[in-house]
Order: C-alpha cells, then structure tokens, then sequence
C-alpha cells in the first residue's frame, strides 16, 4: 500500500501548482519588462528627434551640424541615407567604455535642415535594462521561496489544528470494537463536515450497538427460556421411565433421554458463550494449571475408560497464569474432554506444561484438521459426532478474551493444541 | 457451566456435602411422612414431581402462584419446600423473606431456569438450602430433598439401612452384614444415589450427571458409569449382599428389593 497522507496530496497540489505558475510567470514577465523598457527606449528617440526639431535646429549650417556631431556623442546628424520615415532598430554596438558589445536601440529619422535633407541618428545603450532584469530575477526568486515556506508553514499549521478532530476520529473509530463496551468519544470541533462525520458515526455506532447487544441478550434469553420446556420434557421422560415399557418402547425413551441431554448441553454451551460475550466473568486471579488438571485426572482418566486411552501428564514446568479462573477450568475440562472425544480406540492423549505453554496432544483420525474453521461456532468435523460444535468456539472465545493464544497443528499423526499465555 | 468463580467453589462444597447425605432413613419412616409444598408456575412439571415423589410415599402439594404459596405457607408446616424463583405475581426470593420472618425452618431448594452467581448466591443469602438448575432428573431431586430433610431433621442417627446394608453418613463407611466394604468416593455416591431411588428406573444419563457433578453440562458420553456400576455390584455381592441393582434393558438401572 503506497497510501499518502490525505494532508500531503493537497499540499504537494498547492506546491505543484505554485511552482509551475511562476515557472511559466518568469519568462513571461522578463519578456514582459523587456519590451516595456524598449518601448520606452523608442519613445525618448522619438521624444529626442521631435525636440531636435522644435529646437529649430533647422537652421543649422553645416558647420554647425560638424560641431554638433563632434560634441554629441548619441545624435548625429548624417548626409541622408534615404530613410524615407522614422526607424528604430535594436543592434548590438561596441562600447570602448566596457570595451565589449552592448545591446542599443538606434532611432534612423529624415531630417530637413536648411531645405537639405540629412539622417537623423540617436543611439541608447540598454545596458542599465539587463541590471534591472537581474534584480527582477532576484525579487522574483525570493518571492517564490517566501511564498512556498509560507504555503509549507501554513498547511503544516493546517494539518496540527483543522484535521485534528479527523485524526482523533479516526484513531477512535481503529480502535473501536462493537463487543467491548468502549463506545469513542469524539472531541467537538467547529468545522462543520467534521461535526456532522462524528455525529453520523456516533449514530452509526449507537445503533449497531444496540441492535448487536440485544442480539446477545436474545441469545442469552432464548438459552434460559429454552431451560423450562427442557424441564418439562425431562421430567417427563424420567416419568415415561418408570412405567412398564417393552423393549421397543424402551429404546425410544433412552434415545429421547440422549437427545434431551443434547439439548441441554447446547444451550447451556450457547448460555456461557453469551455470558462470555455480555462479560460476566471480569473476576481476575492467579491460577495454577498444573493444580487444576492433576486434582481433576481422575475424572478425565474415567471419561477416557471406555476407549481405552492412555493419558500421560509432564506437568513439570509449573503453569501459573493469570485470569478467570472459572474459564480456566472450563479451557481446560474443554480442551480434555475434546481430546478424549476425537480420539480413537486405544489412543492417547499426552498433556505437557512448557514454558508459557500449555500443550495437549492426542491421537484421532489420521487426518489434519482446518485450523481456519475449527474455531468457528458449529463447525463439525463429525457431523454425526456427538458433540455440538460449541467446544472449540469456547476454547477460542475464552483464550480470546483472556488474551491467551490457541493454535492447533498436526505432526507426526497426532492433533496438537497449544495454548500460549 | 455450573462454576462461576471461586465463590462458586463454595457453594458446590455445600452440595456436594448434600450429596454425601444423600439419603435419609431410606423408605422405612422418614419419606413415608414427608409432606413438601412444590412452588411452581408450570403446572406439569410440578405434576411430574408430585407422581414421581409419590411413589416414594412423600407428600407433594403443590402452588402456582406467589399468594397461594404464602397461603399454605402460613397454614402448614411442610419438611422441605421447592421453590421456582419466577413466578407470574411474584418473586421466589420474597417467599425466602417471608419465610425468614415468619421463623419457618422449611428446608427450601430452589429450582430454577434462570442461573447465574448472582441468582444462587442471593439465593443462598436468603435462606434456601440448595439450588437445582432447570433441567434435572426427578432422581436428583429426590435425593437433594431427602439429603436436606435429613439435615434438618438429624437428630443423632446418621445411619441409612437398607436390609442388610447400613452406610454412615459421616464417617462414609458402608457395611454388609457387619462387613466393611472399601468402595471409592464415586461407588458410595453412586449407591446413596440408587438406594434414594428405590424402585425408580435411573437413566444412565441421571447417573452420569448425578456422578460428575459441575462436569455433568460437559459430557457427551455416559458410558463412564458402567464400570462405576460393575464394581458396586461385585463389591456389594461379595460382601453378600442382595444383588440389588437390576439393569433394565437399554434404558439404565433400578435399585429394587428382590
């Protein structure tokens, strides 16, 4: 992602365009200045010849016109060179002064002295232009440069006070997850698109809100209003129970009691998983692995009877953590009875403590599983498996809030599940 | 999940110990005069515990409703009252507040679809005894109330005897026939928990649950009890007893005088 700053984008326009304007102003202007100051140029030899004339310097005899030219060094008055009306070139003269070629304007003129017809030429140097360009120029350039600070300077100042509120918006809303209870709260600001950014999200947010807490209170509701037909229709298979039943009919009732006991574990699964997400388990302590699953061995070695498993600990790092302690112990009879459940006859299950980890490893079907999806609510390796898909998506939603690390991985045959704190 | 916290821890110790009383003088007098008040909205369920309680020879009476309790409350003295905590004209823990201020020393288990630490632990606080979530086995409550009664009834016998059979309760010894049997932690629950549903069908779920306690919402798989039943059986025949335990077919166990 090459993404820029939305701040420097409209900066580096300002930048962009100022430079190519007075880029493209400054010859222009030179030209500019140049042709006003030869246009002025022209118009004192025009000034001068018009003024020559008034003089009445028509009366001047040709010795006069000698002395004229001797002691006028810019006007001479020539025999005519049949220049029909006034002329002004501009040519390139050598200037014993500065003993080089400077540039001149040259004003050619028919003059009429004593009825005889003579050249009148007047000649300026322009040299005091190119001086004046140069300090054109120099203006010019530190005009850019002030300029360009100054837009630099103020976008900078821009950036710190007018998108403040944006950023502070922004960094909000990055932090903003609709499970915690962190609604943001936006500083006020007095531009009006930023007012009405915040107040949209805070409806956005407000609303979403909403509709995603009374989703998890339905679930939670739904899951305890589910307990009283349960109720009823357990006790009334334990009243089914007691009659006379044939074998047939028996059967049915041991299949009724394993769908309702089914039930029952789903929704009280559904009932703690929405108790973890309404946080009501905020209780922190240390809690000792190792004690937990060495008093509760016994328990899982009994569950673990009927397919033969073999269950060996190494618990000699010692794992104490801190956290709830009552979803500790629901992490780890999940991650047990998992371990016991996916398992194959006369498998094994190996539970090693490491140092910060927690490592259960058993044997089960010789096939890796999809850590993306095993995590996710209902997914069902098994589908005809008994268990609900919720066992996993516990494990993940504690380790979760916990902030602990779960990651499942596949070696040599055996299913790897190792929790990092 | 049954745990919450540590605070919880408490409260399973006090039903566990429940379950170590599990049973109280078993058919011979106490349940034949028991007379319990059931509070319950549902009418069916408190129908199911009446016919199962009934042929236990207890007593059931039953209310729907927050006023009717208090009426019979009031009228009678029962041995252990069961207690929804919502009802449709009031609250379950304002019968626990009547019942503390009227001096009335009912046992009372509450029964309850709403569960939470809060819940038990306002509960426990008011008064009640014990507290059973919704759903549960008839079995198990049977044996809660008859753990309970005998709580509140023990006047210096800790003994349940069962024909040849007499466990302690305190010192959780079991005797066949003045012979001292070894059973483990489990088989002892496991026969308190038959011999408190004598002549009942126990499905092997009820037992599970029953045997693994807060682990029981976990457990997909009941056939860890079959071993617990094997060994109980050939414990209690060698030591000659009567083989009690009948298995009925597909369906689970039945604890029944021969």
């Amino acid at each position: 992602m090459n993404n820029k700053k939305l701040l420097h984008k409209t900066t580096n326009s300002f930048l962009m365009y100022a430079v190519i304007i007075l880029m493209t102003a400054a010859p222009v202007f030179y030209y500019i200045c140049q042709w006003l100051y030869i246009y002025e140029t022209d118009e004192v030899l025009l000034f001068h010849k018009g003024d020559f004339i008034k003089q009445s310097h028509q009366n001047y005899t040709a010795d006069d016109i000698a002395a004229w030219n001797k002691y006028n060094q810019n006007i001479t008055i020539v025999a005519d060179m049949g220049v029909r009306k006034d002329s002004i070139v501009g040519k390139m003269l050598f200037e014993p002064e500065a003993n080089e070629e400077e540039p001149f304007r040259i004003l050619y003129a028919p003059v009429d002295i004593n009825g005889k017809r003579y050249t009148y030429i007047e000649k300026r140097n322009l040299v005091e232009m190119e001086g004046m360009v140069f300090s054109v120029a120099a203006m010019f350039l530190f005009i850019i440069m002030i300029l360009l600070t100054g837009i630099i300077w103020i976008s900078k100042r821009l950036a710190a006070t007018i998108w403040k509120p944006f950023y502070n918006t922004l960094s909000q809303i990055q932090d903003f997850e609709i499970d915690k209870n962190n609604p943001p709260h936006f500083i006020s600001t007095d531009i009006d698109e930023f007012y009405r950014l915040n107040k949209s999200l805070e409806r956005l947010i407000e609303k979403n809100t909403a509709i995603y807490k009374s989703q998890r209170e339905f679930v939670e509701n739904a899951a305890h209003e589910l307990q009283t037909p349960l109720a009823l229709f357990q006790t009334k298979i334990d009243t089914l129970q007691q009659l006379d039943l044939t074998r047939e009919q028996s059967e049915l009732v041991t299949s009724l009691n394993n769908d309702v006991s089914r039930i029952n574990r789903l929704n009280k699964n559904l009932l703690l998983l929405s108790k973890i997400d309404n946080g009501i388990y905020p209780e922190q302590e240390i809690i000792v692995l190792n004690d937990y699953i060495e008093k509760h061995l016994d328990f899982f070695t009994e569950q673990a009877q009927p397919k033969n498993l073999t269950i060996t600990t190494n618990l000699s790092n010692t794992l104490s953590i801190k956290g709830n302690k009552a979803l500790a112990e629901v992490l780890l009879n999940n991650l047990f009875l998992n371990a016991i459940r996916h398992n194959v006859k006369n498998g094994v299950i190996e539970i090693v403590t490491e140092d910060s980890a927690l490592k259960f490893i058993n044997t089960g079907p010789e096939i890796p599983l999809t850590e993306q999806t095993i995590f996710n609510r209902f997914s069902k390796v098994n589908p005809s498996s008994q268990g609900n898909g919720l066992g996993l998506a516990i494990i993940k939603k504690i380790c979760d809030i916990s902030h602990w690390d779960i990651r499942y991985s596949f070696n040599n045959n055996l299913h790897i599940f190792e929790l990092t704190f | 999940m049954r745990r919450e916290d540590g605070l919880e821890n408490k409260i399973q110790k006090i039903s566990y110990t429940d379950r170590f009383y599990s049973v109280f003088l078993q058919n011979s007098f106490v349940n034949c005069n028991m007379k319990i008040l059931i509070i319950e909205d549902e009418r069916e369920i408190a129908q199911s515990i009446q016919a199962y309680f009934k042929t236990n020879g207890i007593q059931c009476e039953t209310a729907e409703n927050y006023n009717l309790s208090l009426t019979k409350i009031d009228s009678y003295d029962y041995d252990c009252i069961l207690l929804d905590l919502m009802l449709p004209d009031g609250d379950g823990f304002d019968i626990l507040k009547e019942l503390k201020s009227k001096n009335k020393t009912e046992g009372v288990i509450i029964i309850s679809a709403k569960e939470n630490l809060e819940t038990r632990l306002e509960g426990f606080n008011l008064g009640a005894d014990d507290f059973l979530t919704k759903p549960f086995h008839l079995a198990e409550l049977l044996v809660r109330m008859q753990a309970l009664i005998r709580r509140k009834n023990f006047k210096g016998s800790n003994s349940i005897v069962f024909n040849e059979i007499v466990v302690e309760i305190f010192s959780k010894t079991v005797t066949v026939n003045d012979t001292k049997l070894d059973l483990t932690k489990k088989e002892l629950d496991l026969l308190l928990f038959l011999i408190g549903n004598e002549n009942k069908v126990l499905s092997k779920s009820a037992i599970a649950e029953h045997l693994s306690g807060d682990m029981a919402d976990m457990l997909d798989n009941h056939d860890f009890i079959y071993a617990h039943i094997k060994n109980l059986k050939k414990k209690l025949t060698q030591a000659g007893s009567g083989d009690y335990i009948k298995t009925i077919y597909g369906l689970g166990y039945k604890w029944e005088n021969e």
